[in-house]
């Protein structure tokens, strides 16, 4: 089954972004496939490489970065909810004469259009709201 | 893009967090994207409804102008759920925007119908 998932809670904000994450990788488990996770709302600052975890929890960001690169998940970020938030990549970096980017690789910076991609493109759609 | 049917149900008051706005914006790319969109507004989101909005005092968009302009991006199937409008003294009059008031029952048989579902 192809399965799409929304992240709508931030890191350490809510619990929404450490369970859509336990989620794909029992998804991923079971031998479905997941093609895109889309972060929306406060779930974008799961995106940011300036986040530093304490030593003894596990950072969210690098989980989604090992699903992205053991299983080609892609990490859609939406363009609107990131750039309000100070998640940025070089590109829009540039485009708005920012000091720098924040936006880890390989998270997509994207527009919202890529949400109904995935909700029209998958059989399951799953939210994980904050 | 295949066509869906696409249930957006917003639970998010207007204002105290940019949920609601966001979750509206996505509503209209679907309309946008031509997809078989309907709206549900339930528990606290069926104050974006409500007529007599200003969000200009807080700095913020008026949500209820964002859901009245639904329709012109062809959405136009909005619903309200009955139980959360009478919980809260909210009758039809007190609604800036026309939607169906629907019971849990019928509420049951929209969510079913869809082939996704999109929480806010």
């Amino acid at each position: 089954m192809i399965v799409a998932i929304a992240v709508h809670g931030a890191p350490y904000g809510s619990q929404a972004a450490d369970s859509a994450l336990r989620f794909a990788r029992a998804a991923l488990a079971a031998g479905h496939r997941i093609e895109r996770v889309f972060f929306y709302h406060d779930g974008v600052h799961a995106a940011s490489a300036l986040a530093v975890p304490p030593q003894d929890e596990p950072s969210p960001r690098d989980g989604w970065i090992e699903l992205a690169d053991q299983h080609g998940v892609e990490l859609a970020v939406c363009i609107a909810a990131a750039l309000k938030r100070g998640i940025v990549n070089a590109e829009e970096a540039r485009r708005y004469e920012l000091p720098g980017a924040s936006a880890a690789e390989p998270f997509a910076i994207v527009g919202l259009g890529q949400l109904l991609d995935a909700v029209a493109g998958s059989d399951r759609f799953v939210t994980f709201a904050a | 893009m295949d066509t869906r049917r696409i249930l957006f149900l917003l639970r998010q008051p207007p204002y105290g967090s940019s949920q609601a706005l966001e979750a509206l914006e996505s509503v209209l790319v679907a309309g946008v994207f031509e997809q078989q969109v309907s709206v549900l507004f339930q528990g606290d989101g069926v104050w974006q409804l409500v007529d007599g909005q200003d969000g200009t005092a807080l700095g913020r968009r008026t949500l209820g102008k964002v859901v009245k302009a639904l329709p012109q991006y062809d959405v136009t199937a909005l619903f309200a759920c009955a139980d959360s409008l009478a919980r809260r003294g909210l009758r039809a009059e007190d609604l800036a925007v026309p939607v169906e008031i629907v019971d849990t029952a019928r509420q049951q048989a929209l969510i079913a119908g869809q082939d996704a579902v999109v929480n806010d």
